[in-house]
């Protein structure tokens, strides 16, 4: 029941119930809370897309990539999802493709109507040329199977 | 025991000076329960297990393990994915993951029906149990409250007294016409 209600309480907390928008391009100066140096946004763009864009990654580095990327505060960059994309296309891993495009659904919190349906349309380009259906198109995005939840224990 | 060691020797020995794993599979405790399934990450903690997280989206291990179909699958997976219909698309996805986004974060709806019946069922025990009190366990009640010759003759009581002359009960008696107002 405790490990229940932590477990619970974890996710969102790591998710983080207001989310930020996706940082744009405007230059915005760090804020040094720490004393380490402080990356900015472009920065942080560039390093995540630079990762993805490795020709040898594994399945094994974009799914850590990605389960570190989803522990940040923001919405990824379209350049970024589109680069990780593509590395699956690499691996040859469908169902990481499909996944990838729901969690960066699950990523717009609360504003999905607004940046979800904009986020879609930055990545069509990649999505079209690899031949990624998105959640919807594949009927994903009602539930389809039910499962008991693993955490009710009677 | 040292015929395996021997065996690491020789290998160590063929090998470059680049430092190389000698064996591939790492030793890891959950081997019998990972089975045949590929462990395709770091997932949350770093043990093989599978979970579905909104906030750790892909896990540790693919769900189903490598069976004949899903290894033709994944053959298929290797070409052009335009020609993969939408049903092989959702085997494919199925085949690495147990639920979609959409059922993880589902409200198991049809649960607020069985809290909803076990409310009403404690309500109505309780109400029985009162009844039975009342039955059984509690003494009759006194002849002050259940008499009504009493009971007049107590309100007479309050209205001679003029208990609340100005706005409780006996204002609204009228002491000249005896009787109580309109």
């Amino acid at each position: 029941m405790l490990r229940n209600v932590i477990t619970k309480l974890s996710q969102p907390a790591r998710s983080l119930i207001q989310q930020n928008i996706s940082r744009g391009a405007a230059a915005s100066l760090a804020r040094g809370y720490s004393s380490k140096a402080h990356e900015t946004d472009e920065e942080f763009d560039r390093r995540y897309e630079a990762y993805f864009n490795r020709p040898d990654i594994d399945g094994w580095e974009i799914r850590k990539g990605i389960n570190d990327l989803c522990g940040h505060d923001l919405v990824p960059e379209p350049q970024i999802i589109s680069a990780a994309l593509r590395a699956c296309r690499r691996v040859n891993d469908y169902a990481l493709a499909v996944r990838v495009v729901e969690a960066m659904k699950n990523k717009c919190g609360n504003k999905e109507k607004e940046i979800y349906p904009w986020l879609l349309q930055e990545i069509r380009p990649t999505l079209d040329e690899l031949g990624i259906n998105t959640p919807e198109e594949l009927g994903y995005d009602k539930p389809e199977l039910w499962l008991e939840d693993v955490h009710d224990i009677h | 025991m040292a015929q395996s060691l021997l065996r690491l020797g020789s290998r160590r020995a063929l090998l470059t000076s680049r430092a190389v794993q000698l064996t591939p599979v790492a030793g890891y405790h959950a081997r019998e329960k990972v089975g045949n399934r590929d462990i395709v990450g770091f997932g949350h903690n770093g043990e093989p297990t599978y979970e579905d997280r909104p906030d750790y989206p892909c896990p540790a291990v693919r769900f189903h393990e490598n069976s004949a179909d899903v290894l033709t699958m994944r053959e298929r997976e290797k070409g052009g994915w335009k020609e993969l219909s939408l049903d092989d698309k959702r085997a494919i996805y199925r085949a690495s993951f147990c639920q979609t986004f959409s059922e993880m974060q589902a409200r198991n709806t049809g649960e607020w029906k069985s809290v909803a019946a076990g409310t009403l069922l404690g309500i109505t025990l309780a109400l029985w149990l009162t009844i039975w009190m009342k039955k059984f366990v509690y003494e009759e009640m006194p002849t002050s409250a259940t008499s009504d010759v009493w009971k007049e003759k107590s309100l007479k009581r309050v209205i001679d007294q003029q208990q609340g002359i100005i706005e409780g009960l006996a204002s609204n008696w009228d002491y000249e016409k005896k009787q109580w107002k309109e």
